[in-house]
């Protein structure tokens, strides 16, 4: 579905991503894992054209470059972790917004948008602040909200650049829970940055690993997330402390 | 049902356009000078369906002062509205304005050269500074924009408020400047920079309702885009709003049309600032109804400001950006207290 | 940043018509009228050769002699040093001074708002004429403690020019030729004024800035007013106090039957005469059916010195020759 060949993105003299190339099959949801700074959040921005980069990003063959913006957000819709809210509009017209790259012109709002909009609001369970004004909501609310958005925009592939960053626990289980249940229908596949490494294991069927702009590993999220590759990157033995920390629980 | 609530009704239309024209009819009738309504209306009538029109004194006053001038006034008032608005959504800023941009600066800038170097059109006494006005403003937004593309290729909001605030300031040492060696053009520049709508006529009329149905027209098309950048401008990106493109033929028409409205009227503050603000807090923030509602009440708010000032000293007159700044001030500081009482 | 720019405008504004001529007077003219009339006597010649005056802002300056190096701020009192033949004695001048046109080879400071001392101090004059209104206390004492005298002079009617020229005649020495240029005044003003038509109930419009800006008035208790009378007309808009914006719909109704703009031509076009006559809603006018209407040179007009015989010379010639 999606590939990348010697993604190189580069800001002034800095270079965040160094000749980076995976591919994303249907079905699969990539997590992309690293410590702060190894330009997790730089590759989802170029794939998702919001960065210049150099190297090429295909989308089922297509050069993604050369892709309208809306013809873009047909196949490719993105949920970033942070939201700054300056207007009270409804949690409807944020989600209706998901349908922009279908109109045509400046009347149409057809039946297909509006059936779109309601699945995708009672599948967040949003379907109750459809009037309320995104101002007064929680985060983990306004979290759904933008992923209801997403969800009406119906894309192919999902990027989501640490989606559940701010949120708690119980919010956090909802998000994946959400995006679990939305890969398995049609031909879908996610990409998502996480920090949470247990989290990347629960969920994420493939890993691309990284340190310092370059791929240190990728694959099976089984073979990625390994103790040897995570001692590497992290600089410390992740899976023992990982595994201290649960001991506290078994009492 | 789920549709309903997104595009302005017809009623509402017709509810802002009655009063629009209420407003209108008002400002026509009142004035320095009383001139009873029944002749009024014959004035008008008659000259609506070409009857002959009893010479005198009032048919002047009607037809030659106040009707050009209450049209003119309420064209500014739309425009610049309008523009406080649209750039309110596109910069996700409710403090952003046609002003904050230095559009408003930059067609100043140019009005002042105009009259300082004399520079006219034939047949058309201001078309030299709206001329100038205008360009100016288109030039001052290509230089701030290629600033701000230099130190911040994504445009952010940020940035050009910042480069707005510099541009401002910037602009007015040159201001200074032209005026200091203007030598005795240093009069007409004082008078002008004081804004004035007095003496409009049909031709500033007509080239404020061309500038509004060409570069307003863009504006309000784009209600979705400004409800997609109004919510986050990465999310204007992600659902596939040509983001680039939509902004900038955004800040093309807000420079447009504050260098038509700069040149025409001076520079009026707080009516792009103030009446939008107010219409977000009656038909919410979705560009649909809001640009709409920004339009009429920016017409009906500057008709009625122009109206106190040709009334409240009479025979004296009172720039009409004292009595905008006025109203505008306070009616700012209690929405800002409602607004901040409510987050609480 | 809005409020700033508007009262930056205003306060420019008001320093422009002060600083262009001190056209406005406000009815404030009782407390400096009052000392004017002492003048005359105190400044006759006393055994010694001192020179004692009470300026127009009612202090008493000692000379020892006639000036001879003399800094002059306003455009006015400039013209009048002019007048009465001690123009060799300037040796610095404001911005804004610029007749006669030799005066332009004179050493210009800044004037007004941005009154520049150092530059003042630096010309080493004997005595510093200002106008009131321009300059500030505090410039005045600190010229005074570099020892620089400081004369007021500040006109708010003809009477008040008189005592302007008298003054500064006294300070350089040129008392005979003052004595000379306010007759001479006298004579003109007293001579159009038995000529003129006391009853003839017209009235007058003076037009200080053009439509396109808004405009501006002078009403009562400016020159023009008092020009006005002196030609046997009423200012159409005596009841307005000074300098001020009035309203369009007020000019067409009061319908004045002459109007005199002092509007200036930059030479490029309609000329400010031409301008009013082609605007469309006042073609009903008394004013513009008659082509009643005249240019004024607003130097001569507005500043408060000797050439204010030639501006009502030309509105008289305009009304009653044409």
């Amino acid at each position: 579905m999606l590939e990348v060949k010697n993604l190189t993105v580069k800001f002034g003299n800095l270079t965040a991503a160094k000749d980076i190339s995976f591919s994303v099959k249907e079905k699969q949801w990539l997590m992309v894992v690293g410590p702060n700074g190894s330009g997790k959040s730089t590759i989802v921005n170029a794939i998702s054209q919001c960065v210049p980069y150099s190297g090429k990003v295909y989308f089922e063959g297509t050069d993604v470059s050369g892709l309208k913006p809306s013809q873009l957000a047909k196949n490719i819709g993105v949920l970033s972790q942070n939201h700054f809210i300056s207007y009270g509009f409804s949690v409807e017209e944020v989600v209706s917004l998901g349908r922009y790259a279908y109109s045509r012109g400046i009347f149409s709002s057809g039946n297909e948008d509006s059936e779109k909009i309601d699945m995708a609001l009672k599948i967040t369970g949003m379907e109750s602040f459809r009037r309320q004004s995104i101002l007064t909501l929680s985060g983990g609310e306004l979290q759904r909200a933008f992923l209801a958005q997403v969800f009406a925009q119906d894309p192919k592939l999902l990027i989501l650049d640490e989606p559940t960053n701010h949120l708690d626990l119980v919010y956090q289980k909802q998000i994946f829970e959400l995006i679990a249940n939305w890969i398995k229908e049609g031909n879908r596949a996610v990409i998502s940055v996480v920090h949470d490494l247990s989290l990347a294991m629960a969920y994420g069927t493939h890993a691309l690993l990284l340190d310092k702009g370059t791929v240190v590993s990728s694959g099976k999220t089984n073979d990625v997330l390994t103790a040897e590759n995570l001692k590497t990157v992290y600089a410390m033995d992740v899976y023992g402390w990982m595994q201290s920390l649960l001991a506290q629980w078994k009492l | 049902m789920g549709k309903t609530t997104e595009n302005i009704k017809f009623t509402e239309h017709l509810i802002f356009i009655l009063s629009v024209i209420a407003v209108m009819v008002m400002c026509v009738c009142l004035g320095s000078v009383s001139i009873p309504l029944a002749e009024t209306f014959t004035v008008i009538w008659n000259s609506i369906f070409g009857l002959p029109i009893p010479e005198g004194m009032s048919q002047s006053i009607i037809l030659f002062v106040r009707l050009p001038r209450v049209l003119s006034v309420a064209l500014t008032g739309a425009s610049l509205s309008l523009c406080g608005c649209a750039m309110q959504g596109l910069l996700r800023n409710p403090l952003a304005d046609g002003s904050t941009l230095g559009v408003s600066s930059g067609a100043s800038l140019g009005a002042v050269i105009a009259i300082a170097f004399g520079i006219t059109i034939p047949g058309f006494s201001q078309g030299g500074t709206m001329a100038v006005a205008m360009l100016s403003a288109f030039l001052s937004l290509i230089f701030i924009l290629s600033v701000t593309y230099r130190l911040d290729s994504s445009l952010s909001t940020n940035t050009i408020i910042l480069m707005g605030i510099i541009f401002t300031m910037f602009v007015n040492s040159i201001i200074s400047l032209v005026t200091a060696i203007a030598g005795e053009k240093i009069k007409p520049i004082v008078f002008w920079t004081m804004g004035s709508l007095a003496g409009s006529t049909y031709l500033n009329v007509i080239a404020l309702l061309a500038s509004l149905i060409v570069f307003g027209t863009i504006i309000l098309i784009h209600s979705r885009e400004l409800n997609a950048f109004a919510i986050g401008e990465d999310n204007a990106r992600h659902v596939g709003v040509n983001v680039k493109k939509v902004k900038m033929l955004i800040l093309i028409s807000v420079s447009a049309l504050v260098g038509a409205c700069v040149s025409v009227g001076g520079n009026i503050g707080f009516v792009g600032l103030v009446i939008p603000h107010m219409a977000r807090m009656i038909v919410g923030p979705n560009h649909k109804r809001l640009l709409f509602a920004s339009l009429y009440g920016g017409a009906i708010f500057l008709m009625l400001a122009d109206l106190a000032a040709r009334t409240i000293v009479s025979p004296l007159e009172l720039p009409i950006g004292v009595v905008t700044s006025f109203i505008g001030s306070v009616t700012f500081v209690y929405i800002f207290y409602l607004t901040r009482k409510a987050s609480k | 940043m809005k409020t700033q720019k508007r009262i930056s405008a205003i306060l420019a504004f008001i320093l422009l018509v002060f600083s262009f001529a001190g056209c406005t007077n406000a009815g404030t003219n009782n407390s400096s009228n009052t000392p004017a009339s002492s003048i005359q006597t105190e400044t006759q010649k006393p055994v010694t050769d001192k020179i004692e005056v009470t300026d127009m802002a009612g202090r008493k300056i000692t000379l020892d002699k006639p000036a001879e190096k003399i800094v002059v701020l306003s455009a006015a009192d400039c013209e009048i040093l002019y007048a009465i033949g001690a123009g060799d004695k300037l040796v610095g001048r404001g911005e804004y001074c610029d007749y006669p046109e030799e005066v332009n080879s004179i050493p210009s400071v800044e004037s007004g708002m941005e009154t520049n001392i150092e530059q003042i101090i630096a010309l080493n004059p004997q005595v510093v004429i200002m106008s009131k209104m321009a300059q500030s206390k505090e410039h005045a004492e600190t010229l005074e403690k570099a020892g620089i005298k400081v004369v007021v002079s500040d006109p708010q009617n003809i009477e008040g020019v008189y005592t302007a020229i008298k003054l500064i005649g006294t300070i350089a020495g040129k008392d005979k030729e003052a004595d000379a240029v306010i007759d001479n005044m006298k004579s003109v003003f007293s001579d159009i004024s038995a000529k003129a038509d006391k009853n003839s109930g017209k009235t007058i419009y003076f037009e200080v800035s053009p439509l396109e800006f808004g405009l501006w008035t002078a009403g009562k208790g400016t020159f023009m007013d008092e020009l006005a009378a002196m030609l046997g007309l009423t200012n159409a808009f005596s009841d307005v106090e000074g300098w001020a914006e009035i309203s369009e719909e007020q000019v067409i109704e009061r319908d004045p039957d002459y109007i005199v703009t002092i509007a200036m031509y930059f030479g490029e076009g309609k000329t400010p005469t031409e301008e009013i006559m082609g605007r469309s809603s006042w073609q009903n006018m008394k004013a513009i059916k008659n082509k009643a209407v005249l240019n004024v040179d607003s130097n001569e007009i507005c500043r408060p010195g000797p050439r204010l015989v030639n501006a009502l010379t030309d509105m008289y010639k305009f009304i009653y020759e044409n």
